[in-house]
């Protein structure tokens, strides 16, 4: 039986491993000369205390094999499922071939466990080596940037897309083994692959871990690393300011600005200090930024503050974990799935 | 020895679709089995029953004493050749020797490699380039190769011209005397069969109509010919399979497993041909409800 896997995969191992070793060589390349101008660049600006836009310069220069790259990483576990997951079962049902296979001394099962292991192994490995890549590849943009929770970083990088290779191939031996047919049977696995990875990473994520809540006061301090301001038209509606998380953290949701019992607070608490800080503003020139820090001092007094609902850092590699759990755990229900449906299936 | 198959009241329904009806045999060992019918009429369905692709949904069968495709064992007594003999089209055709090698203990390899080289087929030509006679051949190899007591085989010649069919069924029967192989093939034509087959299995409209050794069966059918009389007027012991009359003539297909009586008739034999289509054209079984066929059939 390992015989006939192997040379059922021969062709498309060959292909993904001469495709994987073109993107390694591409990765190790860019990636050296990548860790080579982080250390430089970060000596040279250390040294003159202003690093800020010399790295922002580095993750320019980079952005485009990023893109490129983490869109590989992203597509691999989809291709997988399609290539390697859909015709798997569905192939051979379609050809007949089955039935050459079913007819040997050998039972269904065991024909269904080693075709679908070593490919299954297979999936896993390739996901494996381009995460392990990107990772290495990424590490010194990621410690620039400092947050590791961007759809493109969380789902790039580190385990999560060993979970999604092996939920996308065992997705795709499913359908096809249901559809019976390959084309149709490639179709529905990337429809269901693609709508699952857009709810696990838009909804369900959040919820994966229990968020945590930071109430930060309104002063001087907070305030001067204030990203934007926001106060409604109707001096009755909210005010939203964006106040910078914990270090590193996810942020779910920021209330607008609470007083000090926790009700909203009207536009026309702030209009005051809002008008002086414009006033200010205009007085220092056009070119003086005055940053929203004399706002704050300003609003001190009000005793406001604002509630900031967010994962933390250090939930980074628990989530990593937990979501590749539940993928695999997908992948393990599907694979069951197959293993009772092959018992029942009509030739 | 143990029948090659033995079914009771064995039924495949696909949904509301009746695929096979109430089906009765046991067939003995040794034969060679053909199993003839229209299109449509369940051969398949009973074929994929006796190798354990299909499981029936009423009725039982064993094959060779034991339920089809429980397990290793019983898969390596059993060969089966699916209809159009499909094949891996990207493997080569030693490709294909060394699959059944692998999957299979009683593999002979020594058969399957004299029987490509005399059949002229390149090892190293992939399967799908192979032509339907080429393809179907190395579809029996792998079936026949892994030295099966019973082969299935569904439809094999269907695809070949005449000249090919003739030597398929010359192959197939050489191998079968090499290995002391039972056999059981379809075939909706029986001038393909007539030649190999000792045993005979008519399949109409989902049901049974004739099971038997040829023999046995040839020698109980005669065709009839007297005065104009309804069937009831023949003697008792007589079945009517087919009657037509015309102004003063009748003619009857009848079958009589006692010597038939002498009467005021000509009374002749039919070829096996002759009778299998008679079967056929004459699908109502005569005592059964019309409305339970009606069912059958659709």
């Amino acid at each position: 039986m390992i015989w006939l896997t192997w040379r059922q995969l021969r062709t498309q191992s060959v292909l993904a491993a001469a495709l994987l070793a073109a993107f390694a060589a591409y990765l190790l390349i860019t990636g050296t000369q990548l860790r080579h101008s982080y250390t430089s660049d970060l000596a040279s600006c250390q040294a003159q205390n202003s690093c800020f836009g010399l790295l922002n310069q580095l993750q320019d220069d980079y952005n485009g094999p990023q893109y490129l790259a983490e869109f590989l990483v992203l597509a691999a576990p989809a291709l997988i499922g399609i290539f390697w997951g859909a015709p798997l079962i569905a192939a051979e049902l379609e050809h007949g071939t089955h039935f050459m296979a079913w007819n040997q001394s050998v039972t269904r099962t065991r024909w269904l466990a080693a075709r679908l292991g070593a490919a299954a192994l297979a999936s896993v490995l390739v996901a494996g080596v381009l995460s392990l890549l990107i990772t290495w590849w990424a590490g010194p943009l990621d410690a620039i940037y400092g947050n590791r929770w961007g759809t493109r970083a969380f789902n790039a990088r580190d385990i999560t897309p060993l979970g999604y290779a092996a939920f996308a191939f065992a997705l795709g031996v499913a359908l096809g083994l249901l559809i019976r047919r390959t084309l149709p049977a490639m179709a529905a696995t990337l429809a269901v692959f693609v709508v699952v990875q857009v709810l696990v990473t838009a909804g369900l994520r959040a919820h994966l871990m229990p968020a945590s809540t930071s109430t930060t006061a309104i002063n001087q301090a907070t305030m001067s690393q204030g990203i934007r301001f926001d106060r409604s038209e109707a001096v009755t509606g909210p005010v939203r300011i964006d106040l910078p998380g914990p270090a590193g953290a996810w942020i779910l949701s920021e209330s607008p600005v609470l007083n000090r019992a926790g009700a909203v607070v009207p536009t026309s608490q702030v209009l005051t200090c809002w008008s002086q800080m414009l006033n200010q503003g205009a007085s220092a020139g056009k070119g003086a930024s005055p940053g929203f820090g004399s706002l704050g001092a300003c609003l001190a007094p009000q005793d406001l503050h604002v509630d900031i609902n967010y994962q933390a850092a250090a939930r980074y590699w628990p989530m990593q974990w937990v979501e590749t759990g539940v993928y695999t755990a997908l992948a393990a229900l599907l694979t069951g799935a197959c293993f009772w449906r092959i018992r029942r299936l009509r030739g | 020895m143990t029948a090659i198959l033995e079914a009771h009241a064995l039924g495949m329904q696909y949904g509301r679709r009746r695929a096979l009806t109430d089906c009765t045999l046991n067939i003995p060992p040794g034969h060679v089995v053909g199993l003839v019918g229209p299109n449509g009429a369940g051969k398949s369905t009973l074929l994929k029953l006796a190798c354990g692709v299909l499981s029936p949904t009423s009725g039982s069968i064993s094959v060779l004493g034991n339920t089809p495709g429980s397990g290793p064992a019983q898969l390596a007594r059993v060969g089966f050749l699916a209809q159009d003999a499909p094949v891996y089209a990207h493997l080569s055709v030693a490709d294909h020797l060394r699959l059944g090698a692998h999957l299979n203990r009683r593999w002979d390899q020594d058969f399957a490699e004299r029987r490509i080289a005399h059949l002229e087929l390149d090892p190293a030509q992939k399967a799908g380039k192979l032509s339907g006679g080429q393809r179907a051949q190395l579809a029996l190899t792998v079936a026949a190769g892994k030295k099966p007591e019973l082969l299935l085989l569904d439809e094999p010649v269907a695809s070949l011209d005449p000249l090919a069919r003739r030597e398929f069924l010359k192959q197939l029967m050489e191998s079968v005397v090499e290995h002391g192989t039972s056999v059981i093939l379809s075939s909706h034509l029986i001038s393909d069969l007539e030649r190999v087959c000792d045993y005979l299995i008519v399949l109409v409209a989902s049901r049974v109509r004739l099971a038997d050794e040829v023999d046995r069966i040839i020698a109980a059918h005669h065709r009839i010919v007297c005065t104009r009389r309804g069937p009831g007027e023949l003697p008792a012991g007589i079945e009517v399979i087919a009657a037509e009359h015309t102004d003063r003539q009748s003619t009857f297909v009848v079958r009589s497993d006692t010597p038939l009586p002498m009467g005021d008739w000509a009374a002749e034999p039919l070829s096996m041909e002759d009778l299998v289509l008679t079967y056929m054209e004459n699908a109502d079984p005569g005592p059964r409800p019309v409305a339970e066929h009606s069912e059958a059939s659709r």
